[in-house]
């Protein structure tokens, strides 16, 4: 809200600047800021129009004529409104506008000497329809930069927070920088005397209308506000409309009451104040048409509705050019109803914005009679009727504030003389009780003040929060708690980053083009209001970011990568924290060097088995070691080169490379892998345990703490073994077997692998022997391979020893 | 020639052969030409039989300290050939110390992940626990038990992502402060850090983002503890000087609630287009526990009292590492992580 200070000044005694004014606002909990209004031009002056003719050549410009009291001027101007008579803005030659300079100009071999001005020229109005012209009997040859305040007058912005509905006017304002600098704020009473010729006829039908006030005044004239009327509601920024339309505004922003003028003569009959029905249309102000629902305030009349409630008046019974006769309604509407259909049908208006927060409803014949009041000051006519409907009348609520709780929550002893003596700067009237104060909230505060915290906190506030020194809180130990679970992906987060991963942070939302892609279903969970559609199903696995992010990075000509993200994959009941890994290329970009016998190439690449090993390894650092991979059928790895990770039977991710058919598809190259990891559960019923299976977290809870074996007190005896067997055997079986065939096998390591011809592979072994109660003989270990050999080719079938 | 005489020969020759020596070999040649089984000095020795007991007497001694030297001297030039050797091999394996090196290099840290984790641990040494929540909230915890009821225009602070399953994306990580109080009793002393969710974007503003929540909750716990436990924290990140100020704000779930400005960290509070020209950044949000919150939660607010403060990791983050789009937080275009190695 934009407040000239004069205007605050109407309230106030005040000479305090306005900057000061705002820093203090903004440290006492109303965010403001003061700057100038627009900027101050030279070379404007006020002229009266002599004569206006048309251009002989120029279809679409007058010449006009006019004079400052000393010189005449000959203008040319495009802006058909003008007219003789009427004062306006001469922006002369070498006058400085925001956007240009004024120079002689010739139009058809005419000159003009200046230019009339808009408010946009100006540098202060969005944009204007036209030139802007001044009241009749406005002092012509005077500085128009000066008339207008142009660089002078002080504006006060400021932006409330939803509670603070009471500082939403001129008045409300000022009532808050009066407590601030402890000015006592003054008011003018309106002086207006209401006939009771013609009783309004309004019915209240809705429970959801606190009060309804309607006024009738006749025989008035629609015209332009007067200057003053005009400048003020321009500083504030909004547009002069007309001297009824600018009336409720400016009353609206001196009161925060919002107004609204309906033609009298367009309405049919009674006022009848009502919920709509559904399906009910109305076109308002804004030639919208609307569609109306039951949980909707109309004000109608017996035939139709003419306004949606605090919201929007309707295009029927708008004010025109021809209205005499109106009915001013001043009204206070339930915030919430306000707001809903407001929101539902996407209106944001001045009036709408205070009603959701909150209508002082005691100021309301007061606000409506200034209103009155400047309406009958801008036009003939008169106030003939009034009637006021207000079922509830406000009572105040009365709210003790303890000494002890000011101490409690503030932690600083603020005397109850001193917390009376706060409040009542406030306007809040305050007696002195044994344990405290006890306060009346009057009704402009009512919205907010509620509680007696409510009342610590503007003792506190006006106090200034900045002068209570802080202090240190003893923490109790007895909360204490345990932060493993982030200590334990800090450990991963670290572990993955040592080996080369660079950490990524991806939306966890993703679009359905990614699972398409990928030939997996996209997950049920969907945001109903995303912002774009590739941004609207929340993501059940990391992959789809991951590869997202690659395919971004290719753009970027980054064509290897390592990356890892720990996030969030969504489930219909839980979450899950997930480790995702991608990578492709070179893990080490080397080069390659020779010297004599000194030779090496530095490049590493990624592969299966690197990103195999990377995963075991982090898992070992978990103390976890029994590993089991088994074969997968995710549809975007290949079928062959990819596993499931289980781990005591139990699933804790995949690893695989992409399958190149889909690798093809999103444009990213074949070697590609990628892994997933499942960290932890999240549950997000409060009552389910966190501790799944199928997690590693949970694992590494419950795994069985390491125990000491005593070292080996006897040497080993090695042997070297080759085996021929099936190409398609799995060799994790043939050294599980092969652990298992001896009681003296201490350590099985493979060193070669090579495929022969005829469906046939060698695998080699160097196999230790140790017995942990004596020194084996060359002999015993040569029985037990025998016994070995033996046992071997009974489980796999056509297995030879190779010598 | 007498013996005598030959011996003396003999040592000049050996002298001489061994200076000649040039390498390990050669001096093998030389050890056995003069010391060995059937070399010149066992020759010599040979005939020492034929002389007097007298003269033997004489020329053995004479014969043992030539051995004696020669042994020395052949010692002498093996160490010098051996170092020699040794000298060249190491010539020979001479590296360009300066060559690009082989090995892994360190991944990069997230920055906001790392502010992340940084802030964490700060109130973790404080004797805070860490607390965690689904991002996938209910409403009643996200809005209606903080204190933001149904249709209350503070719930337009916050511009919500709704979801198809009647739950919504949290909007702060506030609720997780409701989950903790529901699961436990005060005393209470704890931080959530997480991703939260608002329908926004523009460089200020990520439809996802980062936040830390606090929460502490005792008999004793006022407003004045609220400034002394936040001055710490924003001591430890933005150094000792740091200029903070307290002021009065509004939060449905706090009252008093307060907003939190540091100096601004890139001007030193002159102004400039970071802080638009007010000298002040604002940090975070803070207050006291709304009674209405303790309701909800079932703890007596006559009893207890507590604070709660929550912050920004985005923006910090941006403030840190002079960030001016919040976008390219998001991007994971290597060319902007990688540039974060260094980071914890
Ligand atoms: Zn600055």
């Amino acid at each position: 809200m934009k407040v000239p200070y004069s205007w605050i000044k109407e309230f106030l005694d005040i000479e305090i600047p306005a900057d000061k004014v705002a820093e203090k606002l903004n440290t006492t909990g109303i965010e403001a800021v003061s700057y100038k209004f627009g900027q101050y031009i030279p070379g404007l002056t006020t002229v009266k129009v002599l004569s206006v003719k048309k251009h002989p050549e120029k279809e679409r410009l007058l010449i006009t004529k006019v004079t400052d009291g000393k010189k005449e001027y000959q203008v040319i101007t495009a802006d058909q409104n003008i007219k003789e008579g009427q004062v306006v803005i001469l922006a002369k030659t070498g006058a400085k506008l925001p956007n240009r300079e004024i120079k002689p100009v010739t139009f058809g071999n005419i000159q003009s000497q200046g230019m009339f001005v808009s408010l946009q020229e100006l540098g202060i109005e969005e944009s204007s329809e036209g030139i802007f012209v001044l009241d009749e009997d406005t002092p012509i040859g005077i500085d128009a930069s000066k008339l207008l305040g142009l660089g002078e007058e002080d504006i006060i912005e400021i932006e409330i927070t939803p509670n603070r509905a009471d500082v939403l006017s001129v008045k409300g304002l000022a009532r808050e920088i009066g407590a601030i600098f402890d000015i006592k704020r003054k008011e003018k009473y309106p002086i207006v005397s209401i006939m009771q010729e013609i009783i309004p006829q309004i019915q209240l039908k809705t429970e959801k209308t606190y009060r309804y006030r309607g006024v009738i005044i006749k025989n008035i004239e629609v015209t332009q506000s007067p200057l003053n009327i005009r400048l003020r509601l321009i500083k504030a920024g909004q547009k002069p409309i007309n001297n009824i339309v600018d009336a409720t505004n400016y009353i609206l922003l001196q009161e925060g009451q919002p107004l609204h003028a309906f033609d009298l003569d367009k309405i049919q009959g009674q006022i009848i104040v009502r919920q709509a029905k559904d399906g009910e249309t109305i076109t308002t102000l804004d030639r919208e048409e609307r569609k109306l629902k039951k949980t909707d305030i109309v004000i109608a009349d017996e035939e139709k509705p003419i306004a949606i409630a605090g919201i929007i008046g309707g295009e029927n019974t708008k004010v025109d050019q021809n209205t005499k006769n109106i009915l001013l309604e001043a009204a206070v509407f339930d915030s919430i109803s306000i707001r809903k259909t407001a929101k539902r049908l996407a209106v944001s208006t001045e009036s709408s914005y205070r009603f959701e927060r909150g209508v002082d409803i005691e100021n309301l014949p007061n606000a409506q009679d200034k209103a009155v009041e400047l309406i009958l000051k801008t036009t003939q006519g008169k106030a003939v009727g009034e009637k006021d409907i207000y079922p509830k009348p406000y009572t105040p609520k009365l709210i003790h504030l303890r000494e002890k709780t000011v101490l409690k929550v503030l932690g600083e002893v603020i005397l109850k003389e001193e917390s009376k003596e706060i409040l009542e700067r406030l306007e809040i009237p305050t007696e002195i009780t044994d344990e405290g104060t006890v306060s009346t909230i009057p009704a402009f505060r009512k919205f907010d003040l509620e509680r007696e915290i409510d009342l610590v906190e503007e003792v506190g506030r006006l106090k200034g929060f900045d002068n209570f020194a802080p202090s240190y809180p003893k923490l109790s130990l007895e909360g204490f708690k345990k932060s493993e679970e982030f200590k334990f992906e800090v450990q991963a987060r670290d572990f993955l980053r040592a080996n080369g991963l660079t950490e990524v942070v991806n939306y966890t939302f993703v679009g359905e083009q990614i699972y398409k892609t990928l030939g997996i279903e996209p997950p049920k969970i969907r945001i109903v209001n995303y912002l774009l559609k590739s941004q609207s199903i929340m993501r059940d696995n990391l992959a789809v970011s991951l590869i997202q992010t690659f395919q971004e990075n290719i753009k970027y000509q980054n064509k290897d990568i390592s990356i890892f993200e720990i996030s969030s994959a969504f489930f219909p009941k839980h979450e899950e924290i997930r480790i995702g890994i991608l990578v492709h290329g070179n893990i080490i970009k080397g080069y390659k060097y020779t010297q004599g016998e000194n030779q090496f190439s530095t490049s590493v690449t990624w592969d299966f088995l690197k990103l195999k090993g990377l995963i075991e390894s982090y898992i070992h650092s978990l103390g976890i070691f029994d590993i089991l991979y088994k074969k997968t059928n995710i549809p975007y790895l290949h079928p062959f080169h990819s596993a499931q990770i289980d781990i005591q039977n139990q699933n804790i991710g995949y690893i695989g490379k992409i399958h190149p058919e889909k690798a093809q598809k999103l444009e990213i190259p074949e070697n590609t892998y990628v892994a997933e990891l499942k960290l932890r559960y999240i549950p997000r019923d409060l009552k389910e345990e966190p501790l799944k299976k199928g997690y590693l977290y949970t694992l590494y809870k419950q795994k069985d703490t390491v125990i000491f074996k005593e070292l080996p007190k006897y040497p080993s005896v090695k042997r070297d073994l080759a085996f021929l067997v099936d190409e398609n055997l799995e060799l994790d079986k043939l050294i599980k077997a092969l652990k298992e065939s001896s009681k003296l096998i201490d350590k099985v390591e493979l060193f070669d692998v090579y495929f022969v011809e005829n469906g046939k592979k060698s695998i080699a072994f160097s196999v230790e022997f140790r017995a942990s109660d004596r020194s084996l003989s060359d002999e015993e270990v040569n029985q037990e391979v025998e016994n070995i050999i033996k046992q071997l080719q009974k489980s796999f079938k056509g297995l030879t020893l190779r010598v | 020639m007498g013996l005598k005489e030959e011996l003396l020969t003999l040592k000049e020759e050996i002298t001489k052969n061994l200076e000649k020596a040039s390498n390990i070999q050669t001096l093998e040649e030389v050890r056995t030409q003069f010391l060995g089984k059937k070399g010149r000095l066992k020759h010599i020795l040979k005939t020492l039989g034929k002389l007097s007991p007298e003269e033997r007497k004489e020329i053995g001694k004479l014969a043992n300290s030539i051995k004696e030297y020669i042994e020395q001297q052949i010692k002498e030039k093996e160490n010098i050939l051996k170092n020699l050797l040794l000298q060249e091999k190491l010539q020979k394996e001479k590296v360009d110390i300066t060559l690009p090196s082989f090995w892994l290099d360190i991944g990069a840290s997230h920055p906001v992940i790392s502010t992340l984790v940084e802030i964490s641990e700060i109130f973790l040494s404080m004797g805070f626990s860490i607390e965690e929540g689904p991002e996938i909230e209910f409403e009643e915890y996200n809005f209606d038990m903080l204190n933001i009821p149904k249709d209350h225009p503070a719930r337009d602070m916050q511009d919500t992502f709704f979801l198809n399953n009647g739950m919504l994306l949290r909007t702060h990580t506030s609720p997780v402060q409701i989950r903790t109080m529901l699961k436990r009793n005060p005393p209470i002393a704890m931080i959530a850090p997480g991703r939260v969710y608002r329908k926004d974007a523009d460089p200020t503003h990520s439809p996802m983002f980062h936040q830390i929540e606090g929460l502490m909750i005792d008999k004793d716990i006022t407003f004045k503890d609220l400034k002394g436990i936040l001055k710490i924290f924003l001591e430890n990140v933005f150094g000792k000087d740091i200029p903070i100020r307290f002021r009065p704000s509004y939060f449905p779930f706090t009252e008093p609630s307060a907003e939190v400005d540091i100096g601004c960290t890139v001007c030193k509070g002159k102004g400039c287009r970071v802080c638009k020209g007010t000298g002040w950044l604002e940090i975070l949000g803070c207050g006291m526990v709304d009674p209405n919150v303790f309701k909800a939660v079932d703890i007596d607010p006559e009893e207890y009292t507590g604070f709660a403060f929550g912050l920004g990791i985005e923006r910090i983050t941006m403030l840190k590492y002079q960030i001016g789009d919040i976008r390219i937080l998001f991007e994971n275009n290597m060319n902007f992580n990688n540039q974060f190695k260094g980071l914890r």
